[in-house]
């Protein structure tokens, strides 16, 4: 089956804000995602980004403003154009890293022998080819079954990746692995990506720009552009006094916030 | 293997209490392990046992498989209607607080003297833990799961079908376990207290002949048939949840 690449489509949130009750947790969020772009959203804890996550997911109904990804404004959850990326990873413990690759696919009536392929590619993909297949999530380490909620979220081919601080719960080794895995599939297959992340390293590691938000309510503070030559993961930016002056930029940023 | 020698040895220690307290004497009545096997071995022969176990297990077999039948399905929609299920909670709680064997004089009046009474208190025993685990189960999937298959666009049923049931299952599992135990429990309290057939009836009649190595062997009998189901369960669990690592 010849795949076609979708082409990547931008994201533009427009005065997007949200209450939880009589709490104001984003107010005039304005924020255009390039297609293709790598976009991370940054701050305090309680500035609302894994909030802005799940709106632009359609997990949350926004209050005031609208999200549009691609041409489609989003209404609710289950579009077809994103895939979401959980921090701790939400894989179905009784099912085998296969059947959670698919499982996005069976989700949508995809045909066994169609959804298979799928997801035996998207688990190659990700480094999990063979007998990992079979291999029930208890089995499996923490960066391996990131690697296998990636793979379910890469699976259905979207154009859009939406990642919910991923590697936060994985060791500093191991994730440092996984952000060059996720490098080179992203100069591979051009998706858009949202990253919500607490690591200033990460954010400026991978990222084309920054935003940073502020809390209480979350609005756009600053955004950083991140000029890192690509493809990062090939050289050793992470040692370049370019890297360093960024990250350090970006901690001036947060800690006059506080 | 060393667990295997541990479990002999306390079977070789439980027997040995049994034959001092058979010695002591406890009461004069009170027959020593050989003289409970011995009986067991007559009872077997003669047939009684096994007529008497039938005649129990169908009372049993019915009253459970009616109270998983009803069981299970009423949990899950307790748990899943949380407004009901609140409500019939109150309800369930009663009846596992309620001393069941009150409940038997209302029995008697409602089904008579009969194997189906029996069933009934079969029921009565073991359904609400069923009911309880089930609507346990469904209350504890986690709601980032329900998330992540939203975020693929799930339906309700697909919801349902593929989240809520498969998180719910080894708490169901456990549910029919435990309730399987409170069955043979609800079984011989029916025979002994109201309806005298099976198992029940054979204690009762042993009791009252002053044949009190049969009384024991009888009861011995009924332990280990609830120990044999109860393992086959578990057995079947462990198959089922094989991805619990």
């Amino acid at each position: 089956m010849a795949r076609l690449m979708a082409a990547p489509v931008g994201i533009a949130m427009q005065a997007v804000s949200k209450n939880f009750g009589a709490v104001q947790a984003l107010v005039g969020i304005d924020i255009e995602v390039k297609a293709g772009e790598f976009l991370s959203l940054i701050g305090p804890s309680g500035c609302g980004k894994t909030t802005l996550l799940k709106c632009i997911a359609g997990l949350l109904p926004v209050d005031a403003g609208r999200i549009v990804i691609g041409s489609r404004s989003v209404s609710g959850p289950g579009g077809r154009e994103a895939s979401l990326v959980f921090q701790d990873f939400a894989l179905l413990p009784w099912a085998t890293a296969r059947e959670n690759a698919e499982f996005g696919l069976r989700l949508r009536g995809v045909p066994a022998a169609e959804r298979a392929e799928a997801a035996r590619r998207a688990l190659a993909k990700v480094g999990l080819a063979g007998s990992f297949e079979q291999a029930y999530p208890a089995q499996l380490s923490g960066g391996m079954q990131q690697r296998v909620g990636l793979a379910r979220a890469l699976a259905v081919n979207p154009q859009v990746l939406l990642m919910d601080e991923p590697f936060a719960s994985i060791d500093e080794q191991t994730r440092r692995i996984l952000q060059d895995d996720l490098l080179r599939m992203w100069s591979e297959e051009r998706k858009t990506v949202v990253l919500v992340t607490h690591s200033m390293e990460e954010a400026i590691y991978l990222s084309d720009r920054v935003v940073v938000l502020s809390p209480r309510p979350g609005k756009v503070h600053r955004v950083l552009d991140v000029p890192l030559p690509r493809p990062r993961e090939a050289r050793d930016v992470r040692a370049s006094g370019e890297f360093a002056r960024l990250v350090d930029e970006l901690w001036q940023i947060l800690k006059r916030m506080q | 293997m060393k667990i295997l020698a541990l479990r002999g040895t306390s079977l070789v220690a439980f027997l040995a209490l049994w034959q001092w307290a058979a010695w002591v004497p406890v009461s004069f009545n009170f027959p020593t392990p050989w003289a409970t096997l011995l009986a067991l071995v007559e009872l077997l022969r003669s047939g009684a046992l096994l007529a008497a176990t039938a005649t129990s297990l169908q009372s049993l077999a019915l009253g459970f498989v009616a109270a998983v039948v009803i069981g299970v399905p009423l949990g899950l929609v307790m748990g899943v209607a949380r407004g009901f299920g609140r409500v019939a909670r109150v309800y369930i709680d009663l009846l596992i607080a309620l001393p069941t064997a009150a409940l038997i004089p209302l029995v008697i009046l409602s089904f008579g003297i009969s194997i189906a009474s029996s069933a009934v208190i079969v029921f009565v025993f073991s359904a609400p833990f069923i009911t309880m685990n089930a609507y346990g189960g469904v209350r504890d999937t986690r709601p980032r799961l329900v998330e992540m298959a939203r975020t693929f666009g799930a339906s309700w049923l697909q919801l349902f079908g593929r989240v809520v049931l498969p998180s719910a299952l080894p708490m169901i599992l456990a549910g029919m376990r435990l309730g399987l135990s409170r069955a043979f429990l609800g079984l011989i309290v029916a025979e002994l207290l109201l309806s005298p057939f099976g198992l029940g009836k054979l204690i009762m009649t042993s009791r009252s002949m002053f044949e009190h190595d049969k009384m024991f062997a009888t009861v011995v009998w009924t332990l280990i048939l609830s120990g044999a189901a109860l393992a086959v369960l578990a057995r079947v669990e462990g198959r089922m949840l094989r991805w619990r690592a």
